[in-house]
């Protein structure tokens, strides 16, 4: 561990106080020749490509982690209900996720080509013959990369919710419907507050994937028409294996990574919170009115704790 | 009027979620003419042919093979590569993991912290991670070797088998171990003979899980391999900006390759899917 975590994290900064670059003809311990202290932190504050990268990041993450939610919600509310072949359904939307990034992405390169299906689909419902240039226009390129990440991840949080719908209490649902709730306040009062927990590590853990999101758009567009995909991975690659600036590419690197760790703690408390929940559950329970069957339990559970 | 909009919805949702790998299955067996041409879409394929396939696994000896001319190897390495990688990446990091986990769960190694600090190495973007470990991979001549790979490949799902089998684990009772101790085994023996077999069915979910992350990386194998090493999603990129223009054919009919060990390890571990995607913070 220490081999593969503590020594590349005390290059990284070595390195990003020099404009070292494997180019230079040396060999990176001798980087201190090209030494120059915080310059590649600044020039790295100072550039627009930095804080494009970072915003168009921060876009892609916002964008796919909501409309994944949504689009996830509606299908596991539809998908609830048992009905025939119910199993095989579920195999059916799930399959989007078993799919190798990379090779979603030369899907959706295909797809998106401007005789391809996509532009084919839209000639249906559009008047007239459509020819966007999807990935090569620069302010469509960006919503076809989020469209792929849409198509593979949905499946994702529909299966998260779908375990959270299913495990939900039905004699408060049955009671709520009774007294003629209708759907909507069901759906506000009771399904969201109850599926809170869940609602929240999905979104967690999708975002924390979808930030570091590489694959799909290094195939499909390689951060292009100009830099209009670029996020931060591949802006970290391109400064890297095409720019061959190595010592700037580390100060931008360590950057992110400080700013993430801080981000990092504060993201990771709610699945600390689920994974101390059985913990939790021990401390409250007890006292005069809690049924007896669950104290029995909770003593059983604490010895073994 | 209810029933018929809710089929309706999910049939959309179906056509949305299907389309894709409908189109990736019938390309890879269209021939050339039907691929992409100008102006005309082929929604199905007119004249199916499994020419694709026998060229991508080096099975046909003719010559407009582009791999006869273009390329001197077909796609029968970067898949054997892929293979290797991810699977002794796999039981490298499942050898090193599982008893960090057993020590975490059962015994509380390394306090409440780290756990968490495990998981916040999955946070980090590898683009960023991997630009340190390339010197100290070209530095050690691990750089562009299969055993490079499989060393950052357990490194890299290490966390996840840590969170997964510590989720397991939990699950056990801690009496187990203490009967079998009582009954005369070692701290070992109790773990060998009593709690592993508990958790054979997690173990099996958690090695198929990290398998499956492993046979999907494209990154780390595009900084760390070239030519000769490259991993079978690498030379999937590489066929499209070959010579002979696009080869969507090829390409598609390597994509369904590609999906099908992990469509085919991920459904059989279905039951425990939402749990390993979310770090088992959700038990169902």
């Amino acid at each position: 561990m220490a081999f593969i975590v503590l020594f590349p994290a005390l290059v990284a900064i070595y390195i990003g106080f020099t404009e070292w670059s494997p180019t230079n003809g040396t060999t990176f311990w001798h980087a201190y020749q090209n030494w120059h202290w915080f310059d590649g932190y600044w020039e790295a504050i100072r550039s627009h490509e930095f804080w494009g990268a970072v915003w168009r990041t921060v876009l892609i993450t916002f964008v796919c982690t909501v409309v994944e939610m949504v689009l996830g919600f509606c299908l596991a509310l539809l998908l609830v209900k048992d009905f025939r072949g119910r199993g095989l359904v579920l195999v059916y939307f799930l399959l989007p996720m078993m799919v190798v990034p990379a090779v979603s992405g030369f899907i959706f390169q295909m797809l998106f080509q401007v005789d391809g299906p996509i532009n084919g689909m839209l000639s249906f419902v559009w008047p007239g013959d459509v020819k966007l240039q999807w990935l090569s226009d620069p302010t469509l390129a960006i919503w076809g990369v989020m469209i792929a990440d849409i198509w593979q991840w949905t499946p994702l949080m529909f299966l998260i919710f779908l375990s959270g719908l299913v495990a939900l209490p039905e004699d408060q649902m049955n009671a709520a419907r009774i007294l003629g709730a209708g759907f909507f306040p069901q759906f506000t009062r009771l399904i969201i507050p109850m599926m809170r927990p869940i609602l929240l590590i999905a979104i967690i853990i999708r975002a924390m994937e979808v930030f570091k999101l590489f694959d799909p758009i290094y195939i499909m567009t390689q951060g292009g028409p100009g830099t209009a995909t670029e996020n931060l991975s591949i802006y970290f690659y391109r400064l890297t294996n095409v720019s061959g600036r190595w010592g700037y590419a580390c100060a931008v690197a360590l950057i992110v990574l400080i700013a993430l760790s801080i981000v990092a703690k504060q993201a990771i408390k709610p699945i600390e919170r689920a994974q101390n929940e059985s913990m939790e559950e021990l401390m409250t329970v007890g006292g005069e009115d809690a049924p007896a069957e669950r104290i029995e339990d909770a003593i059983d559970a604490g010895a073994r704790v | 009027m209810k029933k018929f909009l809710r089929v309706f919805a999910i049939g959309l949702f179906a056509l949305f979620f299907g389309f894709p790998l409908y189109w990736v299955v019938t390309m890879a067996v269209k021939p050339k003419a039907e691929e992409n041409p100008p102006g005309i879409i082929y929604w199905k394929p007119q004249n199916p042919t499994l020419k694709n396939y026998k060229d991508v696994l080096n099975l046909s000896n003719t010559s407009d093979s582009p791999f006869a001319t273009a390329k001197s190897y077909s796609a029968l390495t970067p898949l054997k590569n892929s293979f290797l990688a991810a699977g002794f990446g796999t039981l490298l990091a499942l050898a090193v993991g599982v008893f960090a986990a057993y020590g975490i769960a059962r015994f509380r190694s390394g306090g409440k912290e780290l756990p968490f600090q495990i998981l916040q190495l999955r946070m980090f973007p590898p683009a960023a991670v991997v630009i340190p470990l390339y010197f100290m991979f070209v530095y050690l001549h691990l750089w562009n070797t299969l055993q490079g790979l499989i060393l950052i490949y357990a490194a890299v799902t290490f966390p996840f088998v840590v969170w997964l089998m510590r989720s397991f684990f939990q699950d056990v009772p801690r009496e187990v171990a203490e009967a079998a101790i009582v009954d005369g085994c070692t701290q070992w023996g109790a773990f060998y003979k009593a709690v592993l077999p508990m958790v054979k069915g997690g173990l099996a979910a958690t090695a198929l899980f990290v398998f499956i992350l492993n046979w999907s990386d494209f990154l780390i194998a595009l900084v760390m391999t070239q030519e000769h090493w490259i991993t079978a999603p690498l030379f999937l990129n590489s066929l499209s900006g070959g010579a002979g223009g696009q080869e969507y054919g090829h390409q598609a009919a390597l994509a369904v390759l590609l999906i099908l060990p992990p469509a085919i390890l991920g459904l059989s571990i279905q039951k425990y899917l939402v749990r390993g995607l979310t770090f088992g913070a959700i038990k169902r």
